[in-house]
């Protein structure tokens, strides 16, 4: 509580502060940042390694995994001891990968309850040490489905209670507007249709109809545990718990004990929801991007003089070389009759493709791409 | 040779009959001797020295009274003396309490105490309400962060060692808005009492200072009515006094209207207000037993719904949800007293909790903080001879509660509850060795039952009159602490999430050291230095990486030093210029495993001029603060954190929660630039219909001083930069005071 705590106050005494000077200062010594993982459901194990902001790097993309190049720490000497004795080294991945380091050890393989050494040696001398213990625990490496009507649908998830290793228990769902994380000591958990997100600033609900949502649930070491529940301090810097020596980061150890995918939907019933596919003829239909649109009423409007939120999945026009997905997320708004739609790339809110605008009339959607023109008509099914 | 002044001391009001005027300060006129007035009226001086003398007595909101009588050796005289009310100008309602302060000088150590009237304040610039704790800020040896913060850092002390008491009860947390204002509304203020340091034994359960705020006490006849309009918020004030005047009783509300006037202008919300209720009643009875009730409860809403926020967007604010954030305090507590003959009996009883509770999406996140007060405390306090000798008792039943959880998903994170029981006995004595001499001694003996904890706390303070207007003044004592605030040591204090000493959290200790000096300089002006050295044996750090799931990391022990020199001289009249000059010079260090640092309250230089000038129906206002920087940990980086996805086994961004988080440097490594600012304040009294009215311009930071709340540090491009925020700027604020 005590960010979000912090958060506020600094808001509410911002509202009347202002910023009064913006001065250059001297770059910092970088230290070496790293994420280290052992998976148990892991084909092999991945590391990060990167150095933290001091000034010497340029704008980096914080949607890029590491990568920027300058700050990534390449040709490192990454080694991993088991408990048994034996020695992996880790190989940096090429192109694009500066920076992430795999080790070719599966996770069915993984020693549980002993202690992994991690060493890091980078090439300006660096060195870096870090220990984890893997979770006991059965690792679930399969996974399930299940459709999950958000409207009346409540399921409640249970696993075995690990006997050893295991520092606490992460809960982890995949929404297109971030992951919903906690950590829990108990061994079941409620979802209900309606929860919100409390890792997303709006508070969006957790299970959005239309998309694919990803619900694991891990025994995780304490090393993972510390580094995730803590935070610096905005104003401090202070906070984190680092158990790295040498750097700062973690290496920490995971079993995934529980791995099931909902197929989020809700009762269509509304006229902007539905099936609506494609109608055109054989030409138009070689044109257009997508083929059909599965909309949902995500939420209705709170106020009168704003629009009920749409979600839903979109399907696109298969052709040769197509990247990326068939079947992609949507999220949109419709009021008075005037439909919005985000396609997204893929199942992020972040990312989005195109957008569709255009209106509601009768069982027909009509409107235009931003990108992909138009204009195109959908009818419902 | 002496003898002994015997009499009683009535008011008379303007309407309506004569009534006992309890609490009245009776002082001999050139001399240390004094007493205070029973419940009804009667006040015994002995001792005084045979011949012609002047007797004062002195009363909030009367005019002094004065009676020439000649004592004979051996003999008592007996006199009867009247109080008449102020005029009925505002500036006369606000009553000034100087009375107290002489009365403190002449008849007590009173090492490290300051008090301060109603009067006195009334002139300070405000920061949009008038505030009492703001004006606690400017007296010597009291540090005030920066300008978002009413939390209190009092001799080197940490912002939670202050014990604040509202008539006497304790009070959590008395802030709203994350600290900005107090809880306190100005017009059910009638003074304060600062203890910082040494206090009498009677107090116990904070390392720091007593903060006792007291209520107004309603003299006039009739309903009378005191309202406040400013630009943030209106409170009303009603009271009087019945049965024959020997009941009075005062009701008060407030509440900001910042939310409200939004709305008028503008579909954006802005969904907080703060609002209280204060209550007062006292009632005289016969056979000197006198009951007084105070009663107030606060309460702080952020409840917003995100989705009906204004501007919208694809997707849709519709699939926002709740926020509900709200904390507050409610006190109940009753005081009786009674005296018989030379003996005053006293007993207190009161509630007081504090909580918060942050609800997110209705149940998907929730945390609460509570703490409840149940307070049993009483006192027999005996004048006899030279003598003025008290022994009394304090009971306390607590229950806290740190909680967090989701009631969506049926999960607890963690949920402590703590149960201190703790009690102590204390005996004190002022003793009056001679004419040049009064000694303050005291024990207190305290125990703990959550800790099998026991510990005796002995006080002791002394003043020597050089003159009857000159004194050297000296205490020691020991102080404990057995609740503790999770707040840390940032720039913001926002709430204290308090938990108490138990078998992983032990109870802080310290020792004050003070001497100093105090004169007065005739009736209107005084001066007083002291020098302080106060040493934690145990002070309480909260660990800002604590695991709540787990017992005993709570809170870090560490040692710490305070010392330094607070220096006030004070003038204050009723006509022309009053106000007051302090600085403070203090040092402050904190050790722990052989690591040292400057707490972040730690502020070498602290002045504050304050200046009011009454000139028929006008009052001016100014203050001019001076102080060197406080301490901060400076950024010295930045690291990215990655999130795993455990679904695909991999690093990533992990979507929107890549945190870029700020690396710490050396702990409290560099101080913030030197602060100053000149507050000015300006109003005008007129009569219409009966009515007093006051309207107020106040400016804050006047000439627009850019000093530095925060700074705010960016890594992430070639070239790394500092942004200063700043405190204040220019703050105008206007309001009126209506009474009636």
């Amino acid at each position: 509580m005590s960010s979000k705590l912090l958060l506020f106050v600094m808001g509410c005494g911002l509202l009347t502060a202002c910023e009064i000077d913006k001065v250059g200062i001297p770059r910092s010594n970088a230290r070496v940042a790293l994420h280290g993982m052992l998976s148990a459901t892991a084909q092999s194990q991945m590391l990060l390694l990167e150095r933290t902001r001091s000034g010497t790097a340029p704008s980096y993309d914080l949607s890029d995994p590491v990568m920027n190049t300058s700050l990534a720490v390449s040709l490192a000497q990454v080694e991993l001891t088991t408990p048994s004795g034996q020695t992996f080294f880790a190989v940096e991945d090429r192109g694009q990968g500066a920076g992430i380091y795999r080790i070719a050890l599966a996770g069915d393989a993984l020693e549980r309850g002993g202690a992994y050494l991690l060493s890091v040696r980078t090439v300006e001398g660096e060195v870096l040490t870090a220990q984890t213990s893997v979770p006991l625990g059965t690792a679930d490496t399969i996974g399930e489905q299940r459709v999950f009507d958000r409207s009346r649908d409540t399921v409640t998830i249970t696993w075995p209670v690990v006997a050893g290793g295991a520092r606490s228990y992460m809960v982890r769902i995949e929404t297109p507007f971030g992951p919903r994380v906690f950590f829990t000591d108990s061994s079941s958990i409620r979802l209900t249709g309606g929860l919100r997100n409390v890792d997303v600033t709006s508070l969006t609900r957790v299970f959005i109809p239309g998309f694919p949502q990803a619900v694991t649930v891990s025994a995780v070491d304490s090393n993972f545990y510390d580094w995730f529940r803590t935070e610096n301090n905005p104003l401090s810097g202070t906070g984190l718990v680092n158990r790295v020596e040498g750097g700062i980061g973690v290496f920490g150890s995971l079993v995934r004990l529980h791995f099931e995918e909902f197929s989020v939907v809700t009762p269509q019933s509304e006229p902007a929801s539905g099936t609506f596919l494609f109608e055109g003829t054989l030409l138009e239909r070689r044109g257009t991007p997508n083929l059909s649109i599965e909309l949902y009423v995500e939420s209705r409007a709170a106020r009168a003089d704003q629009a009920d939120a749409l979600s839903g999945r979109y399907e696109r026009r298969p052709f040769l070389g197509m990247e990326g997905c068939a079947t992609c997320g949507l999220l949109g708004n419709v009021r008075n009759g005037r439909i919005e739609l985000a396609m997204l790339r893929a199942w992020s809110a972040r990312d989005t493709a195109d957008v569709f605008t255009g209106e509601i009339r009768g069982d027909t959607i009509v409107g235009f791409y931003r990108f992909g023109g138009g204009p195109v008509r959908f009818v419902k099914q | 040779m002496t003898g002994v002044v015997a009499g009683r001391v009535t008011t008379r009001a303007d309407i309506g009959g004569a009534a006992p005027a309890r609490a009245a300060a009776i002082s001999v006129i050139g001399s240390a001797i004094g007493a205070v007035t029973d419940a009804d009226g009667r006040f015994l001086l002995e001792h005084v020295p045979a011949g012609p003398i002047v007797v004062r007595a002195r009363l909030l909101g009367y005019r002094n009274a004065e009676r020439a009588i000649r004592v004979t050796a051996g003999d008592t005289v007996r006199i009867a003396m009247v109080l008449v009310p102020e005029a009925q100008l505002l500036s006369a309602v606000r009553a000034d309490t100087r009375s107290v302060d002489v009365e403190m000088f002449e008849t007590r150590p009173s090492v490290g105490t300051l008090t301060l009237g109603a009067a006195a304040m009334a002139g300070v610039p405000k920061v949009g309400e008038a505030d009492v704790v703001r004006v606690v800020q400017l007296l010597p040896g009291v540090i005030a962060r920066n300008d978002y913060s009413t939390g209190l850092n009092v001799r080197g002390g940490e912002a939670d060692q202050n014990l604040v008491l509202l008539d006497g009860h304790p009070i959590y947390n008395p802030f709203h808005l994350g600290g900005l204002f107090s809880t306190f509304m100005d017009a059910t203020v009638g003074g304060i009492e600062m203890m910082t340091a040494a206090f009498p034994a009677r107090y116990g359960g904070r390392l720091s200072s007593v903060l006792d705020v007291r209520s107004a006490e309603e003299t006039r006849p009739g309903i009378n009515a005191t309202i406040d309009v400013s630009a943030l918020g209106a409170s009303a004030k009603l009271g009087g006094m019945f049965g024959d005047n020997r009941g009075m009783w005062s009701l008060a509300g407030r509440r900001t209207y910042a939310d409200a006037v939004q709305r008028i202008f503008t579909d954006n919300l802005f969904p907080y207000h703060f609002r209280d209720m204060h209550g007062r009643a006292s009632y005289a009875f016969p056979r000197d037993l006198t009951v007084v009730l105070t009663a107030y409860v606060g309460k702080d809403v952020l409840d917003a719904n995100l989705a009906e926020f204004d501007t919208d967007t694809a997707p849709s604010r519709a699939t926002q949800g709740n926020w509900a954030f709200d904390w507050g305090n409610r006190v109940l507590g009753a005081t009786l007293t009674k005296t018989m003959g030379n003996v005053l009996l006293e007993q207190r009883v009161s509630t007081s909790s504090f909580s918060t509770l942050l609800n997110l999406a209705d149940g998907a996140f929730s945390q609460r903080n509570q703490v409840r007060d149940l307070r049993a405390s009483g006192s027999l306090r005996s004048r006899a001879g030279s003598h003025d000798a008290a022994v009394g008792y304090e009971v306390a039943a607590h229950r806290l509660r740190y909680a967090s959880g989701s009631a969506e998903t049926g999960t607890t994170d963690f949920d402590l509850v703590q149960r201190p029981r703790y009690g102590a006995a204390w005996v004190s004595d002022v003793w009056r060795l001679s004419p040049r001499w009064i000694v303050e001694g005291g024990l207190r003996a305290e125990a703990l039952n959550e800790r099998d904890w026991r510990a005796i706390s002995p006080r002791l303070s002394a003043k020597y009159f050089l003159t009857p207007d000159f004194a050297l003044t000296a205490g020691a004592g020991r102080v404990t602490q057995f609740v503790h605030s999770m707040a840390g040591d940032g720039p913001l204090r926002y709430f204290d999430i308090w938990l108490a000493s138990d078998s992983f959290i032990p109870v802080a200790t310290a020792w004050h050291w003070v001497g100093g000096l105090q004169r007065r300089m005739g009736e209107a002006a005084s001066l007083r230095l002291e020098a302080y050295v106060k040493r934690y044996d145990r002070v309480l750090e909260a660990n800002a990486s604590d695991d709540p799931q787990r017992r005993g990391d709570e809170f870090f022990a560490a040692e710490g030093k305070s010392y330094g020199v607070d220096v006030l001289t004070r003038w204050h009249r009723g006509e022309g210029l009053g106000g007051w000059v302090s600085y403070s010079y203090g040092v402050s260090s904190r050790s722990r495993d052989g690591v040292s640092w400057w707490p972040g309250h730690d502020r070498r230089h602290d002045l504050d001029v304050v200046g009011t000038w009454r000139v028929s129906k006008y009052r001016l206002g100014a203050r001019f603060g001076y102080a060197t920087g406080t301490p901060y940990t400076p950024i010295v980086g930045q690291v990215a954190r990655r999130m795993y996805d455990p679904s695909e086994d991999r690093w990533g961004t992990g979507e929107p929660r890549l945190f870029i988080e700020p690396l710490g440097g050396r702990r409290n490594g560099a101080r913030f630039p030197s602060a100053h600012r000149l507050d000015l304040d300006a109003s005008r009294e007129f009569v219409a219909r009966g009515a007093t009215f006051a309207p107020y311009v106040s400016v804050v930071n006047a000439y627009n001083a850019q000093n530095v709340f925060v700074y705010l540090y960016n890594y992430s491009t070639d070239q790394p930069t500092r942004r200063g925020i700043s405190q204040f700027p220019v703050l105008p604020s206007l309001g009126v005071r209506v009474v009636f």
